[in-house]
């Protein structure tokens, strides 16, 4: 057992490091706002090509896709600064960690063509089209459809939530092609296909992070289809067991506690409640990185995902709120006009126990499958 | 970053697992509130487990690992701070070793060979003979004991206090992970076979969320305590403590809970690891202190 970094470990994040400080604009904590706004979605492209040259958009992705084979540390020490900088991929950073790999898994020859260089290139941001109007934790449920036209499908529905929509140039998108629970597909759908609507749903959360994405009659050609009818949930399984951790939020969330209680310090404010308070947070944020780091050690390992991947989402979960909590209560100024990052954390913390699986569906997959407690009656 | 066993880390586990399971069988009768462990602890002797922490390719994480498993056990024997503390500070300090804070009882105090005082910022250490200590009814699950004479102290420079705090710390954690967790599967048996309403009481989502988040918190003070067994860090350690108080006692109150009346009896002894836990979620000053402690740490705040 080691809890240390490897000198390339080490080397590797400084390089990441050192990256971020030469390119990240002097205004991007004020940008960092709206992880989908225009702006940021601009400024991610021109990121992006840069990380790409420098050979740290992709670098765990196989070399046949221009990557260098590097293994999961790269990526999570890749995700855990580039999250703590605010995110700086934007939307992009699905398109390194599951889109390209899934597309490389199930994809055929053509579609990988088409969608994994652009991807490798940065220059391309894509959207997930799964949650509903009526199907949100209960994703199964959905009612978009793709029915069979000729040699088309024909998809009508409607898709909410949907980050970055807005600028996205590809949906990977499910919907039902048949009637029972099994009969999902997925499509690579471009977004400027005709009889798409976007419509931006305004929020707490920051500008352009979520929409309602309409399909009206939307006719797509039966090679859009990844993989066959009815595979999706065998591809989705797939996808999300890469994003198996979820992101490194607790990065960004120490780093605003640290400079949250930086600014009570300047006011001579840091009174033992509001310290013991801060101490519990960061024991949180520490507890939650040490359950990311066990899931990616093992993933390095070749080991598959258990029922761990689900704690470490919860301690996640619980890190932002506490961090979250602190802010507000002692450094009420951050929703205010005061640190924008403070503020940026803010807005993507609150979202952490809902966005991709809410926590109490994490409660449940815990109970049933690390605590092997006997199941609910359905 | 790497959280497999080296080779005789995995040996030293696997075997210490083998001696533990020779004494997991519940009690049927006690002394006091406590079921102590005297035959473990002559096995513990016997094989010289209360040193592997000294040998170079084990270390403190296979010394915190033991704690861990050794404390899941229904029996109590002092084991933390013989195999953390006592190494590291003076391998020649004969055992058991106790702390006693402020003058209060404390766990295996009328027994200790070795004494840690800590009282306020001064640390020290006596050798107690016979009448200098006895032993104290409690309800704590530990024999708890306390100093009644004056045995000859030899007070600690002030980085050997330090570092003996750090080490309380992370024994403490390594200890409260283990009874975390059995507490946490006592519940979960008993949850699977206690039947209301016509269901298991596992089936009931209030429940099973509340025994979730009980898990997480678990896992997560054993991830501390085992980092802060590898860093010997004074702020690893002080987070490992504050994690472990703050989850017991969460995790203490939802466990009685789910028992129901059941959990107040002997005959379902729950009280050998929560009252246990509450016993070490006191020491060292308590979660105040802890937090103290990670403030100085990590925010540099001395307050
Ligand atoms: C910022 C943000 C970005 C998002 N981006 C995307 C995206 O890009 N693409 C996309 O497809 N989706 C996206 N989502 C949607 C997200 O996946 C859903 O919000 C999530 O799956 C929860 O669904 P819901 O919001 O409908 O909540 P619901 O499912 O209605 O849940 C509401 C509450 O009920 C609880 N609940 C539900 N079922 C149970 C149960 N069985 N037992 C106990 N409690 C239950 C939930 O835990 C939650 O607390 C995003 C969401 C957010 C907030």
């Amino acid at each position: 057992m080691n809890f240390d970094w490897s000198k390339e470990q080490q080397e590797f994040r400084n390089t990441v490091k050192a990256f971020l400080a030469a390119n990240l604009p002097d205004n991007w904590e004020q940008m960092a706002h709206g992880p989908g706004s225009a702006s940021q979605t601009e400024f991610s492209k021109q990121f992006c090509g840069a990380l790409a040259k420098a050979g740290l958009l992709i670098p765990h992705w196989p070399k046949q896709w221009g990557g260098q084979d590097a293994d999961h540390w790269s990526s999570f020490i890749l995700a855990e600064e580039m999250w703590a900088a605010g995110e700086p991929r934007g939307g992009q950073y699905m398109n390194v960690n599951w889109i390209g790999p899934t597309l490389m898994l199930f994809g055929s020859a053509a579609q990988q063509q088409a969608y994994i260089p652009p991807m490798a290139r940065g220059e391309t941001l894509w959207c997930q089209g799964f949650s509903e109007p009526g199907a949100g934790s209960d994703l199964a449920s959905l009612r978009t459809r793709a029915d069979k036209h000729g040699a088309n499908y024909r998809i009508n529905g409607q898709k909410i939530w949907t980050s970055y929509a807005g600028h996205a140039d590809t949906c990977f998108l499910l919907a039902r092609t048949g009637d029972s629970k099994k009969d999902i597909s997925i499509f690579l759908l471009p977004m400027d296909t005709e009889g798409i609507t976007v419509r931006e749903i305004p929020s707490i959360i920051g500008e352009g992070d979520i929409h309602e994405v309409f399909f009206d009659d939307v006719e797509i050609a039966s090679d859009a289809m990844l993989g066959e009818e009815g595979q999706a949930w065998e591809i989705v399984r797939k996808a999300l067991s890469m994003e198996r951790v979820g992101l490194p939020r607790f990065a960004l969330a120490s780093k605003v506690l640290h400079r949250a209680v930086e600014s009570l310090k300047k006011l001579d404010q840091c009174t033992p409640g509001a310290m013991e308070q801060a101490s519990k947070a960061l024991a949180a944020c520490e507890s939650a990185r040490l359950y990311s780091y066990h899931i990616v050690d093992q993933r390095c390992r070749g080991e598959l995902p258990g029922p761990e991947t689900s704690a470490a989402r919860f301690a996640t979960v619980t890190a932002e709120r506490l961090v979250s909590e602190f802010v507000v209560e002692h450094v009420p100024d951050a929703l205010a006009g005061g640190d924008p990052m403070l503020l940026v954390h803010h807005q993507r913390g609150i979202v952490a126990g809902i966005a991709s699986g809410a926590a109490e569906i994490q409660l449940n997959l815990i109970a049933s499958n690390l605590l092997e407690l006997p199941r609910e009656p359905r | 970053m790497d959280f497999s066993l080296n080779p005789d880390q995995a040996a030293i586990v696997a075997a210490i697992d083998r001696l533990a399971q020779q004494f997991e069988q519940m009690p049927t009768g006690f002394d006091g509130f406590v079921l102590p462990g005297d035959e473990l602890e002559k096995e513990l002797e016997l094989a010289q487990y209360f040193d592997l922490a000294a040998v170079p390719e084990l270390g403190p994480v296979a010394a915190a690992l033991a704690i861990e498993r050794l404390s899941r056990l229904p029996c109590t024997v002092e084991v933390a701070l013989s195999m953390l503390l006592r190494p590291a500070i003076n391998p020649e300090w004969p055992r058991p070793v106790a702390t006693v804070e402020q003058g209060r009882p404390g766990r295996f105090v009328a027994t200790a060979k070795t004494l840690v005082l800590i009282d306020a910022e001064s640390v020290s250490v006596a050798h107690p003979g016979g009448n200098d200590v006895e032993a104290v009814e409690s309800l704590y699950a530990y024999p708890m004991g306390r100093v009644t004479g004056e045995p000859a102290r030899e007070k600690m420079t002030t980085e050997q206090a330090a570092r003996t705090r750090t080490l309380l710390r992370i024994a403490c954690a390594a200890e409260m992970a283990g009874l975390l967790q059995a507490a946490i599967d006592a519940t979960v048996e008993h949850l699977t076979v206690r039947k209301q309403f016509g269901r298991p009481l596992g089936t009931f989502q209030a429940l099973r969320h509340r025994m979730a988040e009980c898990a997480v918190l678990a896992g997560g003070v054993k991830n501390l305590a085992l980092k802060a067994a590898y860093t010997g860090d004074a702020g690893d350690a002080a987070l490992a403590a504050l994690q472990a108080q703050h989850s017991a006692s969460r995790v203490v109150y939802d466990v009685h809970q789910m028992f129901g009346a059941m959990g107040m009896t002997l005959e379902m002894p729950l009280h050998l690891w929560t009252y246990r836990m509450k016993a070490l979620l006191s020491e060292l000053g308590g979660r105040g202190a802890q937090a103290a402690a990670v403030a100085q740490h990590y925010f540099a705040v001395t307050k």
